[in-house]
């Protein structure tokens, strides 16, 4: 959907048309679910975040002025919301050794030993310690480090997924990658 | 490069590979939760009692303050539009002049 299509749905929407909201929310629906689930709080269901991102989105459509894309919009009420929902959350456990499973183990070594790329059937081990590490980090380190790293957005667009400016996204980004190499040494030299 | 710099690009890289493909459709009774949030905001309106407590607290109150101020205010007027102009002028003036005590 391109824009003019979205601002024209929203101008149906505000006609009373009830067609064109619920094309609205078919088409935002994926990418909210995607940023959830990249930046879900512990103890808390997917399903009902998106669905309290959804309502939100919903129920403020008025504000939409049109400045910024619609996904754009709607990305920050989510990042925002999910933030919100981690912030409570002080416990960011240390990942040792001897807490990552037998798979995970096996890639830091593979990492270590090997300079080439990971096989494909360490995928889903790899990304299970990739969640580990960034469990560490602050919720907004977290999300940033996922856009960038996971996703593969670039600064621009995280900009204007998360409606943080250019020089606090770098300095975070900074200081989250510093954070995340001093725990993945503390790993590789629990390996060796 | 920091060797650990590398090894996490390309565990970066691997995980990246590894995202479970996600079905995007939404569950059971969510549309018409969204729907009923919608009309929720479309009928919210700029009317007196949709606004929140706070601000048509203080709309009634900037009400009040005027209406107290207006009985002053008409008076003020009232007494520079009868009275002499030059009333106060005078009033100021025979202040200044000390009373003649003597005999």
């Amino acid at each position: 959907m391109t824009d003019a299509e979205v601002l024209e749905c929203l101008a149906r929407g505000r006609e009373g048309d009830e067609k064109a909201i619920l094309e609205l929310f078919h088409y935002m629906y994926p990418h909210v679910t995607k940023l959830v689930q990249a930046n879900l709080p512990a103890r808390e269901s997917a399903e009902d975040l998106v669905q309290q991102v959804c309502i939100k989105v919903m129920s403020h459509l008025q504000q939409f002025s049109g400045k910024v894309p619609f996904l754009h919009w709607v990305s920050r009420i989510a990042v925002n919301t999910c933030l919100n929902q981690i912030r409570h959350e002080k416990r960011r456990p240390e990942v040792r050794l001897a807490d990552l499973s037998e798979d995970e183990a096996t890639v830091v070594e593979h990492l270590a030993v090997s300079p080439g790329e990971l096989d494909a059937s360490d995928r889903v081990a790899s990304k299970e310690l990739v969640d580990k590490l960034l469990g560490t980090l602050k919720p907004a380190d977290r999300l940033l480090m996922r856009l960038m790293y996971l996703e593969g957005h670039h600064l621009d667009e995280i900009a204007n997924l998360t409606g943080w400016n250019r020089s606090l996204i770098k300095v975070r980004a900074f200081r989250a990658r510093a954070q995340l190499r001093r725990r993945y040494s503390l790993l590789m030299k629990e390996s060796l | 490069m920091n060797p650990a710099d590398d090894q996490l690009n390309r565990l970066f890289r691997s995980a990246a590979q590894g995202q479970p493909e996600t079905v995007y459709t939404p569950p059971y009774g969510l549309e018409t939760r969204v729907m009923a949030a919608w009309r929720t905001g479309q009928s919210s309106g700029t009317g007196f009692w949709d606004m929140t407590l706070l601000v048509r607290g203080l709309i009634l109150a900037s009400l009040i303050m005027a209406l107290s101020f207006l009985p002053a205010l008409t008076s003020i007027t009232t007494s520079n539009s009868t009275n002499n102009p030059f009333a106060e002028y005078l009033q100021l003036t025979d202040s200044t002049i000390p009373p003649d005590d003597t005999p």
